[in-house]
């Protein structure tokens, strides 16, 4: 019992520490969400019923962008297809839990949840559980909380600060930390260079084509470097 | 209710990726093209969500000069510093004081 006490202890203290760069992203949301005109309670909704930052602002902004509904769930899929990796990184350890756990557990499973807890994946089947909802569930309340509350600052906000234009920097930020190789680099210019171009195309669909594009420049250019 | 609608969907959508492999598919692996694809899935749709944001008309015609200014902060902040607080106070600070000084 006492080691069981002090894995949930450890799960809540690396937890912590983590969820400080996501205080941003959610005061963003906030702010996206009152520019988007989408009532309050459905927009933080978004934090309990989708569960990830990046996703959540993608799907919230196209649609305050006027996007077509299902372009915009599309883009919000998208960001989120790195979760499958996770997935897939994570089903052998989950393998040796109880049914409930693989389905709740997949719940958790964002990006600071795995990084933390793909650590941890040689614990004893009990103990690994125990950290992994320590961490999920801190992570989860946190998040949620910090989304209402980013829901009565975003408004505060006055309009000539012009708060909107933090969205764009923050899939700035997202960007440039996620390029570690050459063809990744490539990828982001092609994507956004065939976004901009195709900025007239109805219903934001340019934003699908130059994502297409991107990736295509970037499996490409990684094929023939590995070659 | 389309806004709802949506968010349903994505977040079904959302838990669907984050569960197939746990659940349903524990002794498959990703093909290899398809996990090659994803690592350019973030950087791409990302890159392209910038794009859309600036090219929309209802910024008074495309991105200005404190916009561009600011986000090139942003990307040399993001790309020494990789962290997000410093990045967004930076790139903010920025495109407000590049605002105020070309509005003047």
């Amino acid at each position: 019992m006492q080691s069981s006490q002090s894995i949930v202890r450890r799960g809540i203290i690396d937890a912590l520490p983590l969820f400080i760069p996501a205080i941003p992203f959610a005061l963003v949301l906030g702010v996206a969400i009152a520019q988007a005109g989408i009532a309050p309670a459905i927009g933080w909704s978004s934090s309990w019923l989708i569960y990830g930052g990046a996703s959540q602002l993608t799907l919230i902004t196209l649609l305050g962008e006027g996007a077509a509904a299902a372009a915009a769930v599309t883009a919000a899929l998208i960001v989120n297809a790195r979760h499958l990796m996770y997935s897939a990184a994570m089903a052998p350890v989950f393998q040796q839990q109880p049914a409930w756990f693989r389905w709740l557990g997949s719940y958790f499973l964002i990006d600071q949840v795995f990084a933390l807890c793909v650590l941890r994946s040689d614990l004893p089947a009990r103990e690994f559980r125990h950290y992994y909802l320590a961490v999920g569930v801190t992570f989860w309340l946190l998040w949620v909380a910090a989304n209402g509350a980013a829901l009565f600052v975003g408004p505060t906000v006055p309009a000539q600060w012009q708060l909107g234009f933090a969205v764009p920097v923050m899939f700035t930020a997202l960007v440039v930390v996620s390029i570690d190789r050459w063809p990744k680099l490539l990828a982001a210019l092609v994507a956004a260079g065939v976004t901009w171009l195709c900025a007239d195309m109805p219903h934001r669909s340019g934003l699908l084509l130059g994502a297409l594009a991107g990736v295509v420049t970037g499996v490409t250019c990684d094929r023939t470097e590995r070659q | 209710m389309n806004a709802l609608l949506s968010i349903l969907v994505a977040g079904l959508g959302t838990y669907f990726s984050r569960s197939v492999f746990i659940i349903a598919l524990a002794n498959r692996r990703i093909p290899r093209n398809l996990s090659l694809a994803m690592e350019y899935v973030g950087p791409s749709v990302l890159a392209a969500l910038v794009a859309s944001l600036l090219s929309t008309p209802s910024a008074s015609g495309g991105p200005g000069a404190p916009e561009l200014l600011a986000l090139a902060v942003a990307i040399l902040l993001a790309w020494k510093t990789r962290r997000h607080l410093l990045t967004l106070a930076g790139a903010m600070a920025t495109f407000w004081i590049a605002g105020w000084l070309l509005g003047m």
